[in-house]
């Protein structure tokens, strides 16, 4: 295993809390909404895992450290929780579309595609995913009309929205706001959407 | 399509900005060194990009100060990393060549015979380059072709003319072992590729509708002779908006380096600030060291 401070980039001198500060810096820059339907999630959510481990390790060493003192350390490192596909929204049913997610995980877009390209029943599931295959080759126009479809076959659909809003760039509750390119925010119905996912996703990190 | 890939000047440090300069120097005695005088002429911001994404991976290369032609009595800094600079010298030399012929095709009688004159210049360069990387030629050889194929066919489709471009872009990263290493960089420089791509075929939209020449935005928007409408431009930008959104989540996954922070000021504020001045229809007319800070508006 690496050296931890290395995987946080802190020197092994520093504090507590500017640990904690480069640890939570790691936190926004991988966590799993920044790379939702991206083909590069997987390496992503490993370097997540890297980073909480090394966290772990730290914390650990120095509550160990320090036991004598009397403080000890209570284990808060970000539980990462991933959104797989197969977390519910989906009761679609068809053991087709089933199959063409679990394609998608793989990154298997050729094989996704071609099972899609089958069948004749086109609703908004189809069109959606349909979109995830675009999205995840970089064919974002494409992905963007897709996704509109689905939306407008099924307004109520949480998944689609997200997926919409993804590529529009305006879903960014964990992104660098100084940095990240998003022209679009002016929109209250958006920012509320966009609080409540937030509401919804993020039991995990509070500290 | 050289020329959209710059840092952006005013936010970038000063280490940062050696850097940049220090691997441009490298690159174009690289160039020198490997292909002969004539193909310094082939250095270019995009190409020195390159360099810097794949040079991630590896350690820092030394800086020494070396000869410039272009500065006969002073020496310049610059990035002393052989085996660093080879691969991308020849995929400079293959572009570019790759160019010169795209540019015979497209013009008329006077200019192509100029354009001619080059590719003889840099026939025997490209021959060397297509030697040291038979596949990344085959390639850009394949991937224009259908380019070629899609622009006489008119497709209104943006995403896959874009497409065979930011394949070729991203090709440029095939040679690199692991996979970890690999698909992000490939993931990034399509990204990159493809806003490059978009970016020129905004800026020659009034220019192609004006010659009746194919342009993949003037089929997909319809668009008239002023350009996009207000409304197709806001789409199209949140479309280029969502192309560095990825590329920024590719470019986190690259190994971290020294260079990481002139990486995020490329892609998150050198990429946008070149849209925005061609949007704007500033681009051709700036300065064309650095894109600096928008006054006004």
């Amino acid at each position: 295993m690496r050296d931890p401070y290395e995987v946080l980039g802190v020197s092994r001198t520093a504090s507590d809390s500017d640990i904690k500060k480069a640890y939570h810096e790691l936190v926004k820059k991988y966590h799993p909404d920044n790379y939702a339907n991206n083909p590069l999630a997987d390496l992503a959510s490993e370097k997540m895992k890297e980073i909480n481990e090394a966290y772990d390790a730290i914390m650990k060493a120095r509550a160990g450290e320090s036991q004598n003192a009397g403080s000890s350390y209570a284990g808060s490192s970000y539980s990462g929780s991933s959104y797989g596909y197969q977390s519910g929204q989906s009761s679609y049913g068809s053991s087709q579309y089933a199959t063409v997610r679990t394609y998608l995980n793989n990154n298997r877009l050729d094989a996704a595609d071609s099972l899609l390209g089958g069948m004749s029943n086109r609703d908004a599931e189809w069109y959606y995913l349909k979109g995830e295959i675009a999205f995840r080759r970089g064919w974002l126009d494409e992905a963007r009309q897709y996704y509109q479809t689905a939306c407008g076959m099924a307004p109520g659909n949480l998944e689609y929205q997200r997926a919409m809003q993804n590529v529009r760039g305006t879903y960014t509750p964990y992104r660098q706001t100084n940095y990240r390119q998003g022209s679009d925010l002016n929109d209250a119905c958006n920012i509320c959407n966009a609080l409540l996912c937030l509401n919804c996703l993020c039991g995990g990190c509070n500290n | 399509m050289f020329g959209y890939v710059r840092p952006y000047r005013d936010e970038l440090r000063l280490r940062d900005y050696d850097r940049y300069r220090a691997a441009y120097c490298g690159l174009c005695r690289a160039l020198g060194k490997t292909y002969g005088f004539r193909a310094r002429f082939l250095v270019n911001y995009d190409m020195t990009f390159l360099y810097l994404v794949r040079a991630s991976a590896r350690g820092g290369a030394p800086c020494r100060r070396c000869f410039c032609p272009a500065r006969l009595f002073r020496k310049k800094p610059c990035l002393c990393d052989e085996e660093g600079f080879a691969p991308v010298a020849a995929c400079t030399v293959i572009l570019c060549y790759c160019k010169i012929l795209d540019n015979i095709l497209d013009s008329g009688f006077f200019k192509g015979l100029a354009y001619r004159l080059l590719k003889l210049l840099y026939r025997r360069a490209y021959r060397r380059a297509a030697k040291a990387m038979p596949q990344f030629d085959a390639v850009v050889t394949d991937r224009l072709k259908a380019l070629n194929g899609l622009e006489q066919a008119h497709s209104a489709s943006i995403d896959a003319t874009a497409d065979t471009f930011a394949a070729i872009v991203s090709a440029c990263a095939d040679d690199l072992p692991g996979d970890e290493l690999r698909r992000p960089m490939q993931s990034l420089l399509y990204q990159v590729g493809r806003y490059v791509y978009l970016c020129d075929a905004l800026d020659d939209l009034r220019e192609d509708v004006r010659t009746d020449s194919y342009n993949p935005l003037r089929f997909r928007f319809s668009a008239g002779p002023e350009g996009l409408s207000d409304e197709d431009l806001r789409y199209f930008s949140q479309l280029m908006d969502s192309s560095v959104n990825l590329a920024g989540s590719a470019l986190s996954l690259l190994p971290e380096q020294s260079g990481s922070p002139l990486l995020e000021n490329i892609v998150y504020l050198g990429l946008p600030a070149v849209f925005t001045a061609v949007r704007a229809g500033r681009f051709r007319k700036q300065s064309k060291v650095f894109p600096r800070k928008e006054t006004g508006s």
